[in-house]
């Protein structure tokens, strides 16, 4: 960002559009492509084994918040060694099981304790 | 209509009798009825290619009046009887069944009237399109499921289940536990789902409008989530009902919230995006914990879906 607002002696900006004022409001088109923007900002995420689901050593781990919550089982599944058709279910504070295409970012912003995001595992199906 | 002593034993009838406990009436609500009772005319048309290679490309389309509150999985036997039925040689199986339309793979587990609200009108309304694309055309596949935009396993059973973990979802929102859910009775929970499947207002909304008023007590956070064009990633955001002042929130001042750019406090110019509720675009001065206790989808959120003008 050291440049970016002096004038520059060399190369005229060609086509580069003027920066919106402060005070403007973005258009639509702007709105989408920020909504659509990769970021790669991370959350935290811990999870806890229920029942008899085995126990992980490291139990705590960054996950990018614009990922879908099936990167989370997916992720989940790798760490646990476990085959596609092994049972596995996932909760979120021992209370509900988010979609796969939730996104994790909205989970962590409504549901997180304390800064972390409190994904339950089990084999068999808890909570009805 | 009055209760009458016969009432109960055909409504449960009807409803598969999973239950033989009476149900609390729902209680008198004109806005909730006319949502419940909004629906969409569909065509089904099987995919070209698929009928071709069965040697079925002369199947007429199947129609059908959907409720907008439904699922395309409550509708998927009906679907695939209609075109066992015509074609010959060919069985399918409820299993494999997806539907596209224009292209786009249709979410199985999302209302259908929300579905038709992003994928029809959202993106009529994006292209500049005013005319009606009533019959809604939907295509149907029974072959190559696409396991990677839809997710597989779209029983009924599957459906049911994500249809309660969002109604969970919501009362954690709503409560910061699930235990408004958690301590109904088994049948209880079952009649919210059985109501919405045999279309039975008051089987379903006896039962929601406990979960909807939340026992009066004042919700922390709205289930509410926003759709943006262009498939955008949905927000959801924890928004309180009251303002700092302790008033109730309009729809206008979430909105703002989420999306400052598009929804002013003050609209200095033209609005430039709108937002959408069961096909109609409510006033952005409505109180947004009123929308969300008569507006709702049966699933317990409010889905906005976002109009640019």
């Amino acid at each position: 960002m050291s440049s970016s607002g002096t004038p520059s002696s060399e190369s005229p900006p060609p086509t580069v559009t003027q920066p919106e004022p402060t005070e403007a409001p973005a258009s639509p088109a702007t709105v989408i492509a920020n909504h659509k923007k990769k970021d790669l900002s991370k959350v935290i995420v811990r999870f806890r084994a229920i029942g008899n689901a085995p126990i992980l050593k490291q139990n705590i781990f960054k996950i990018t918040a614009t990922n879908k919550f099936m990167a989370v089982i997916q992720f989940l599944r790798k760490e646990l060694n476990y085959q596609q058709s092994d049972p596995l279910f996932l909760y979120v504070n021992s209370a509900f099981s988010p979609a796969p295409d939730e996104i994790v970012n909205n989970l962590y912003k409504c549901f997180n304790t304390d800064g972390k995001l409190i994904v339950n595992y089990c084999t068999s199906p808890a909570w009805g | 209509m009055p209760p009458q002593p016969g009432q109960g034993k055909t409504q449960a009838a009807a409803a598969s009798s999973t239950t033989t406990s009476t149900s609390t009436p729902a209680p008198h609500n004109p806005i909730a009825k006319v949502i419940w009772d909004g629906s969409i005319p569909i065509q089904f048309t099987w995919d070209k290619d698929e009928a071709a290679a069965v040697g079925s490309n002369a199947v007429e389309s199947f129609f059908y009046e959907a409720s907008r509150c439904s699922y395309f999985s409550l509708l998927t036997s009906h679907v695939r009887k209609h075109f066992v039925d015509m074609a010959l040689h060919f069985i399918g199986d409820d299993a494999e069944v997806w539907y596209d339309y224009e292209g786009t793979p249709l979410k199985w587990h999302y209302p259908i009237g929300l579905l038709y609200d992003i994928h029809g009108l959202q993106t009529s309304a994006g292209k500049g399109m005013n005319g009606s694309l009533l019959p809604w055309k939907v295509t149907v596949h029974f072959q190559n499921f696409p396991g990677d935009k839809l997710i597989k396993s779209q029983a009924v059973d599957s459906c049911q289940d994500y249809f309660m973990s969002m109604i969970k979802e919501a009362d954690y929102l709503r409560n910061g536990s699930t235990k408004k859910v958690m301590n109904m009775s088994k049948s209880d929970q079952t009649q919210l789902w059985d109501g919405l499947w045999s279309n039975d207002y008051d089987r379903f909304w006896g039962m929601n409008h406990k979960l909807m008023m939340n026992d009066g007590a004042m919700a922390r956070n709205l289930p509410i989530r926003i759709y943006l064009p262009e498939n955008c990633p949905i927000i959801q955001d924890p928004v309180s009902p009251v303002d700092e002042n302790d008033q109730p929130k309009t729809l206008r001042q979430v909105l703002h919230t989420s999306l400052p750019d598009l929804f002013p406090l003050v609209e200095t110019g033209p609005p430039v995006a709108a937002a959408m509720i069961h096909g109609i675009i409510p006033s952005l001065d409505t109180s947004a914990i009123w929308a969300s206790q008569n507006m709702s989808y049966p699933d317990n959120f409010l889905h906005l879906v976002i109009i640019f003008k």
